[in-house]
């Protein structure tokens, strides 16, 4: 048996050759700050050093490791924090951390060779690019990643100094930080599930027992529903294995006997729209719903559900004004169809869950994006009584919206750990991410856009179809009632469903394809109405907060200095785009925080997690601000089912839902201790909270969400009223069924941006973002410039790369992988200005409502109108690759 | 209802790259086989005439970072800098790179079917071959994925394998009117790579176009040697990859080229016999334009 030095410690390695280093170091050693994530050597996060160079340890075999120095990211902060790590702290160059650690063993190599070279100087930004290629981060938090490692060459964290913004970013420096996939109990089980082979068919028999009787088998178990045995998707689940380990359960699940009765499928939403098509849901069957919202009653016609028309405001007048302008060549008039593909959340760490009984009690480990919600929904789904259900989430590895509900990874873990009466663990495949964990749905959307002969908005038509497989329920055109308001407003959705895995919210769901359609149709009006984009939008938006934004935007060197693309002929065109963008302001009813002084150190809890985004910290820095202290000092606990009822982690809804009942515990905390204190102080001072806290007895507040002061609100309505009756409805449903509030007042962004195109290779490469963004004040501020450039760069990702390809004959998800998925890399993203517009919600307690969705809604229609300057053609179809840039520019290219 | 490779066909291991992400999806379940390199496989030798012997289990970060390698033949040092990431890189081996197997996504699907892993069609051929081949040469799409066979192409490398000497990368690799991604034996291993002595004067270059900025496999790549004297062109050669079954020599190229001078002119009608013998799928037209772009942008480069 061979050895290696791992971490300056000899480990024995064995001696199956098929055993891969990165196994090695998570499964025996447990070293699991090492991620395995594309197991392709992609993405870089199982990235450790091997005799003092990086290599991917997903793809290195074990035994290549004989004789050599092994560092993981454990090694490279074990004795004092290198400053790479410094720096990646400071910085925040991290969100979610689950790419961290590749990123920190990758850097630090980097960074002593290159302060070998070059001394303490920052390298050339593409220079950086270029040297973290093999990393991906779909947090996306590349630009302060840019910055971290320039500086920590630089030499500028040398210091001693370790802080801060974001609470938690030690433990992701250095690999300690655990998530759902690290999670190991004793004789913990590796869940799978069996998925179907077939896009459409009827599951005539299904046999466990070859599998059952395989060694090291612990469960075997059927998910066939009681009363549909058909599949309606490539993978969609059959039955489940708990075996000792993955080839094991790998092995069992291959032997799983299938009977399939093919049926005939249709693939994608333009096969399933002829009314030629197969079926897909007949009988009592029911499409699944990929939206957050509830699903509201609709009609079908075939594979289509719709129209839905209820956000249409004096439908028939805008169809026919439309209808007479088109008739009478009127030149204002744009009509043109957009196309969006379906966008893969990519989260890098997988859906995954490893579920425990001891006795009544359920403990789940989730990487879910609503550990309180879930934890209600596990014990209405196995009626267990809730109090006999614990969800835990310490540290999420990205979620992006598709982790928002009781998935199958979670229900199958919690099965197999029932059948095998111990703790089972299932975490997805990269190919089951990328095929079976949900997406952005594809959307067509046909578009009509009529100025009336004063200028003015008259007539709006969006008719939206989305591509979500067997699921329903998109709301796209419905969004366009909430911008722009216009005498007349024909908006209708329809669903689509066709025999493909189901599409679930991403952020903002609607919001990108629906800004696609309409802000490149403004930005038409506007060129057939000769006038600026920006003015034009100033005239038809009433929106405050956006007005504001479009000064701003229209401040900007960059749009000031923008030009006609009849000006340029050479290969490489610049051009600049601005759109806009909204959400809505969500909150948690019920929302709680307990607040407490435990020997002298204050603890905050609220039952929220934190998948990135940094509510963690939000809760810290609240907390440290009001009582003068660092936010290191708070104990936040946060992503357990036990702790005091908290929000989800969707809707941009965590940072409105849980900082006003903070500050409400923070004020009755504050009179507590000026009550002990003799009445020496008052709760407003500048008391001398430190040692009133040191003193104090051990003490505990609590709080929940109270209502917005609509006194405050400025005039601002909840913006679902300005959506009719559907809107009051869909308000109500909302309170009501999720608990969920929408308070007063639009979220907003408006984006610059500046591209350059190489018309020769069809290049499209962004030069500068520029995102002015309005969600009231920010509550922590690193952290918020980090979620809005991220939430950019995954737009530019949606708007030049990233399309999920099927097999149309198969219904086979081909992109499967992380190499033929293509997200944006470091070196794609552009220097990114952020300016945050303060203002807009005094009605909210703390003044501050969320980032994440908002900040990604005009990204890629702001991207397409740059193009469309830069080039003189309008593109209809994201994304921009080559193939699709070329066809555009072909004309001109050979003329 | 797998379809792994044919079981019985063993595969060597050089780092791992390519078959241990096979391996973890059941695409290769049979025999494996460690090579175990000599001492020579993991140098770079140099013969009196200034000739390079590259072992195969030379890593293509020692080709790219070869400051002998970088001066006498730029083509393979740039190629080597320019594919895959510096984490592949560090470990990956010339020998590994040219006997790699195609990146083509149906057939790296453990559950379907193709004429590389026995089946009797390719099921991208009339399914999505968005990243397939536009000259279709042979009865698979799939372009060839090995950048470095494109570059040793155009420098017309020897091949010494356990079993033969000399082989050009023809009998390497084939001439693409097969499914299989090389015409090894069995057992045969890929020992060294024979390069002749560079020519008096020779410029080279490679470039890849892709979408993104890095770490993508090659719509298309190209390979450029150049040798110009008195404003003429004395000697070119040009190799594409990524653009059909093996990597393909662009003799219409070369021939409107031979004798001129790079002008724009010159440039331009060598851009448009790129396209000649071109075979494109359904989906794969955009491959020609970004073909005769490459070979416009490369030649201006070497023009200015």
């Amino acid at each position: 048996m061979s050895s290696a030095t791992i971490n300056g410690r000899s480990e024995l390695l064995p001696s199956d050759p098929e055993v891969l280093l990165v196994d090695v170091l998570r499964n025996t050693l447990r070293l699991t700050g090492t991620k395995l994530v594309c197991g392709a050597g992609v993405c870089g996060a199982c990235t450790v050093l091997l005799d003092g160079v990086p290599v991917v340890s997903c793809l290195m075999p074990a035994a290549a490791a004989a004789g050599k120095s092994i560092t993981t990211v454990e090694g490279i902060g074990a004795a004092a924090l290198h400053p790479v790590q410094k720096a990646f702290m400071a910085l925040d160059a991290l969100q979610c951390g689950f790419c961290t650690p590749g990123f920190i063993v990758e850097a630090t190599a980097f960074h002593d060779r290159w302060r070998a070279e070059h001394g303490a100087v920052a390298p050339p930004r593409d220079v950086i690019g270029e040297a973290m290629s093999g990393h991906l981060c779909r947090c996306s938090a590349y630009d302060n990643i840019f910055r971290a490692v320039g500086e920590a060459c630089a030499g500028r964290y040398d210091g001693t100094a370790t802080a801060s913004p974001r609470v938690e970013a030690r433990e992701k420096v250095t690999g300690a930080a655990l998530y759902t996939v690290d999670i190991k109990h004793p004789h913990q089980l590796e869940g799978m599930i069996v998925r179907s082979r077939l896009a459409h068919a009827r599951i005539t028999s299904l046999d466990l027992a070859p599998a059952l009787a395989m060694p090291g088998v612990g469960a075997a178990i059927s998910l066939l529903a009681d009363d549909d045995n058909h599949v309606r998707f490539v993978g969609q689940p059959i039955a489940a294995i708990a075996a000792i380990d993955h080839k094991t359960a790998a092995a069992a699940a291959a032997a799983v006997l299938i009977k399939y009765e093919p049926l005939p499928a249709v693939i994608g939403a333009d096969a399933a729209r002829s009314d030629a098509a197969p079926l897909v849901y007949s009988g009592k069957a029911k499409p699944a719903n990929s939206a957050e919202g509830p699903l509201l009653p609709s009609r079908w016609k075939h594979n289509v559900r719709g129209p839905n028309v209820a956000f249409s405001t004096k439908r028939k007048k805008a169809r026919k004004w439309i209808e007479q302008a088109r008739a009478a060549r009127n030149p204002w008039l744009f009509e043109g169809t957009f196309r969006t593909a379906a966008q893969q959340h990519t989260s890098l760490e997988p859906h995954a869950a490893v579920a425990s009984f001891d006795g009544d009690q359920l403990t789940v480990h989730v990487s879910t994006q609503a550990v309180f919600e879930l934890r209600k929904k596990i014990a209405t789904r196995f009626e267990i009584d809730a109090k006999n259900v614990r969800v835990i989430a310490d540290h999420v590895g990205g979620g992006f919206g598709s982790k928002g509900v009781l998935g199958p990874e979670t229900a199958v873990a919690i099965q197999l750990a029932k059948a095998a009466k111990v703790p089972v663990r299932v975490a997805f495949s990269r190919h089951e991410e990328l095929s079976v964990a949900g997406y952005r749905p594809a959307a067509e959307v046909r578009i009509g856009i009529l100025p009336g002969p004063d200028g003015s908005l008259k007539a709006l038509s969006l008719r939206a179809h989305a591509d979500a497989g067997v699921a329903v329920n998109s709301t796209i055109a419905g969004l366009a009632r909430l911008i722009y308001p216009a005498d007349a407003k024909e908006l209708i959705d329809y669903d689509v469903v066709s025999h493909l895995p189901p599409g679930a919210p991403f952020r903002g769901p609607g919001g990108p394809p629906m800004a696609f359609a309409l802000e490149q149709a403004i930005d038409e009006a506007a060129l057939r109405m000769a006038i600026d984009p920006l003015q034009l939008r100033k005239r038809w938006d009433t929106n405050a907060n956006r007005r504001r934004l479009y000064d701003w935007a229209a401040s900007l060197e960059s749009w000031r200095a923008k030009v006609e693309p009849s000006t340029q002929t050479g290969r490489y065109r610049r051009g600049v785009g601005v759109a806009a963008g909204y959400w809505l302001y969500l909150w948690q009813i019920g929302s709680k925080v307990e607040l407490s002084v435990q020997g002298g150190k204050l603890v905050a809890s609220t039952a929220v997690q934190d998948i990135g985004t940094g509510i963690r910290s939000v809760i810290a820095d609240t907390v440290a601000r009001e009582f003068d202290l660092e936010s290191h000092e708070i104990d936040v606990r946060i992503g357990d089912s036990r702790l005091p009822e908290g929000p989800g982690s969707g809707g941009s809804r965590t940072t409105a839902s849980v900082v006003p009942p903070l500050l409400l515990a923070i004020g009755k905390l504050k009179a507590s201790l000026a009550k002990s204190s003799g009445g020496r102080i008052t709760p407003g001072s500048n008391a001398p909270w430190r040692e009133l806290l040191a003193a104090s007895p051990d003490v505990t507040v609590s709080a929940e969400r109270p209502e917005d002061d609509a006194s405050r609100a400025g005039g601002q309505r909840p913006l679902l009223r300005d959506g009719g009756i559907v809107g009051t409805v869909f308000a109500w449903m909302m309170r009501r069924f999720s608990h969920m509030a929408a308070g007063a007042g639009a979220p907003s962004s408006v984006q610059v941006v500046e591209v350059e195109v190489d018309t020769l290779l069809g290049h499209v490469r962004v030069l500068r973002v520029h995102t002015g963004i309005a969600v009231g004040k920010i509550a922590s501020p690193v952290l918020a410039r980090g979620q809005a450039a991220g939430s950019v760069i995954q737009g530019l990702g949606y708007a030049l790369y990233e399309a999920r390809e099927v097999d149309a004959r198969t219904g086979d998800i081909l992109t499967a992988g992380l190499e033929d998925y293509r997200i944006p890399g470091i070196a794609d993203t552009p220097p990114i200005d952020i300016h945050f517009d303060e203002g807009g919600f005094d009605h909210v307690l703390g003044g501050s409502v969320g980032i994440g969705e908002v900040a990604t809604v005009p990204t890629a229609a702001a991207l397409a109108n740059a193009v469309r300057n830069a080039i003189g053609i309008r593109p209809t179809e994201i994304p921009l690759r080559p193939d699709r840039m070329l066809a555009l520019l072909r004309g001109e290219v050979h003329s | 209802m797998t379809y792994p490779l044919p079981a019985d066909a063993a595969e060597y291991r050089a780092s791992g790259t390519d078959l241990s992400e096979r391996r973890r999806s059941g695409v290769s379940t049979g025999p494996l086989v460690d090579i175990a390199p000599t001492a020579e496989m993991l140098t770079i030798g140099w013969s009196e005439a200034g000739a390079a012997s590259i072992g195969a289990s030379v890593t293509i970060a020692q080709v790219a970072a070869d400051a002998r390698i970088t001066s006498a033949y730029p083509g393979i040092a740039a190629a080597a800098f320019g594919l895959a990431t510096p984490q592949i890189r560090h470990v990956a081996t010339l020998g590994g790179n040219l006997a790699q197997r195609s990146r083509c996504w149906y057939f790296r699907n453990p559950h379907i079917a193709c004429l590389k892993k026995g089946g009797s069609d390719c099921p991208a051929r009339e399914g999505n071959h968005l990243y397939s081949v536009a000259f279709d040469l042979g009865p698979c799409v799939a372009p060839h994925p090995s950048t470095m066979a494109a570059a040793l192409l155009a420098y017309e490398a020897a091949v010494a394998t356990s079993l033969r000497q000399n082989l050009d990368m023809i009998q390497v690799l084939g001439d693409g009117s097969s499914a299989s991604d090389h015409q090894l034996a069995n057992g045969e291993l890929i020992t060294a790579i024979q390069l002749p002595a560079p020519l008096r004067g020779e410029r080279a270059s490679y470039k890849r176009a892709i979408s993104r900025t890095h770490a993508e496999w090659p719509l298309v790549e190209l390979v450029v040697r150049i040798v110009v004297v008195d404003q003429q062109v004395q000697f070119v050669r040009i190799v594409a990859g990524g653009i059909a079954p093996v990597p393909i020599r662009l003799p219409a190229v070369e021939a409107a080229l031979a004798g001129q001078a790079l002008s724009p002119a010159s440039i331009s009608a060598a851009a448009k016999a790129a396209v000649s013998g071109a075979k494109p799928l359904r989906l794969t037209g955009y491959k020609l334009h970004l073909l005769a772009g490459l070979v416009e942008d490369m030649l201006s480069a070497h023009a200015a």
